[in-house]
């Protein structure tokens, strides 16, 4: 074929092109419908993510919330959760929502291993017979496995306070471990942290690797620091980085480990 | 039909045809970065059913509504009712069903805002 015999296909090729683009862009673009929350955008999922969480506060169904997590497939929902706590927490977003998350987190730590599948027993919803990815969850579900909670009430009293020197610690820390009057770690305490110039606060569970009822928070060296856990009646004052002495006697800012337990009612 | 037409329509078909190859086979479309309101429908009751669970256990009217409004402009006692029509078609439990139904009554019971430029 000679040169001109190309230029109608090539232009036919344009114009074909255009038209398609035309229609799929302009006259029938694509619409995001039908999707899953697989999809939804980092903050939307980060809401999403907080939401189930909530949802678990208050049923304390964690088969349901395994589903609902399950649908995300991560690789460490514990962590994930551990660390989105602590970002709405830096956020300043309801206390109800990061005590939900830090609980959520708590609940998935105690598992040994991560989640990938809906659990067996829990029955799966599909509005239509399709091939889908899993679906939300729905009755009958196993009974509900409550996470273990403080005592509506009862203020937890310190029961040790110890001095640990672990040149291996990132930072000074001051760290709390909160048990219930059976000895079993409790997730979610919230624990304020006050200093001269600010304050903070922190949760138990957070760190699920470090047990249910760790928490910490890592002082300033030359910072006095008071430590009240949520309902306690007595702050702790006067916590701060006092030296410790390492192995071939060089200095390093120590830490702080403070033992909170609720005691048993009367 | 002359040779020049043949040939124009010849290249507007493959054009047309390379578009939807690459459009449907190569680089398909990926669900990414959506938002909430696009969501499959059980999926959307499931996210409303959360909300109620989730304002059982806090009673955050507020925070309810916010979370709603990401399901799209609808009232969110709309929505709510939406949700309670496609849990029932779908026999949700009992619990379930009371959830969404505190939640729609007191979605119900907050006092229409007023209009703009009444009397």
């Amino acid at each position: 074929m000679k040169r001109e015999d190309w230029l109608p296909i090539l232009l036919g090729l344009v114009i074909g092109l255009a038209i398609g683009l035309y229609y799929s862009w302009v006259i029938n673009p694509v619409e995001y419908v039908e999707t899953s929350p697989a999809s939804l955008r980092e903050d939307f999922k980060s809401d999403y993510l907080a939401l189930i969480a909530s949802a678990y506060a208050y049923s304390g169904d964690l088969g349901r919330a395994e589903a609902r997590i399950a649908i995300f497939q991560e690789p460490n929902p514990a962590t994930t959760f551990s660390q989105l706590a602590q970002k709405r927490l830096a956020m300043s977003r309801p206390q109800s929502e990061t005590r939900a998350l830090a609980l959520m987190a708590a609940a998935l730590g105690e598992r040994p291993t991560p989640l990938a599948s809906v659990p067996a027993q829990t029955r799966i919803v599909s509005p239509s017979p399709t091939k889908h990815t899993p679906t939300p969850t729905r009755t009958p579900l196993p009974p509900p496995t409550r996470t273990p909670t403080p005592t509506p009430g009862a203020p937890f009293e310190l029961l040790d306070q110890e001095k640990v020197c672990d040149p291996d610690l990132y930072a000074p820390l001051i760290q709390v471990v909160v048990i219930d009057a059976a000895g079993r770690p409790v997730p979610g305490v919230e624990v304020l942290v006050v200093w001269d110039t600010g304050q903070d606060h922190f949760f138990t569970g957070l760190k699920p690797e470090l047990g249910l009822g760790y928490g910490d928070f890592a002082m300033t060296e030359g910072t006095i620091y008071t430590v009240q856990v949520m309902k306690s009646e007595t702050p702790i004052t006067g916590l701060m980085a006092e030296d410790c002495v390492g192995d071939e006697d060089e200095l390093f800012p120590g830490s702080w480990l403070l033992t909170f337990q609720q005691p048993e009612f009367p | 039909m002359n040779s020049t037409t043949f040939r124009l329509i010849t290249g507007l078909i493959i054009g047309l045809v390379v578009g939807l190859i690459y459009g449907w086979i190569l680089r398909p479309v990926e669900y990414v970065d959506t938002a909430p309101d696009s969501l499959r429908e059980d999926y959307r009751t499931d996210y409303v059913l959360m909300v109620a669970e989730a304002y059982a256990g806090d009673g955050d009217l507020d925070l309810a509504q916010i979370r709603l409004a990401a399901l799209g402009p609808q009232p969110p006692v709309e929505i709510v009712v939406e949700a309670i029509d496609y849990a029932l078609k779908q026999e949700f439990g009992r619990p379930d069903l009371e959830a969404l139904n505190r939640l729609a009554i007191q979605l119900r019971s907050i006092p229409p805002s007023p209009e703009i430029g009444g009397p």
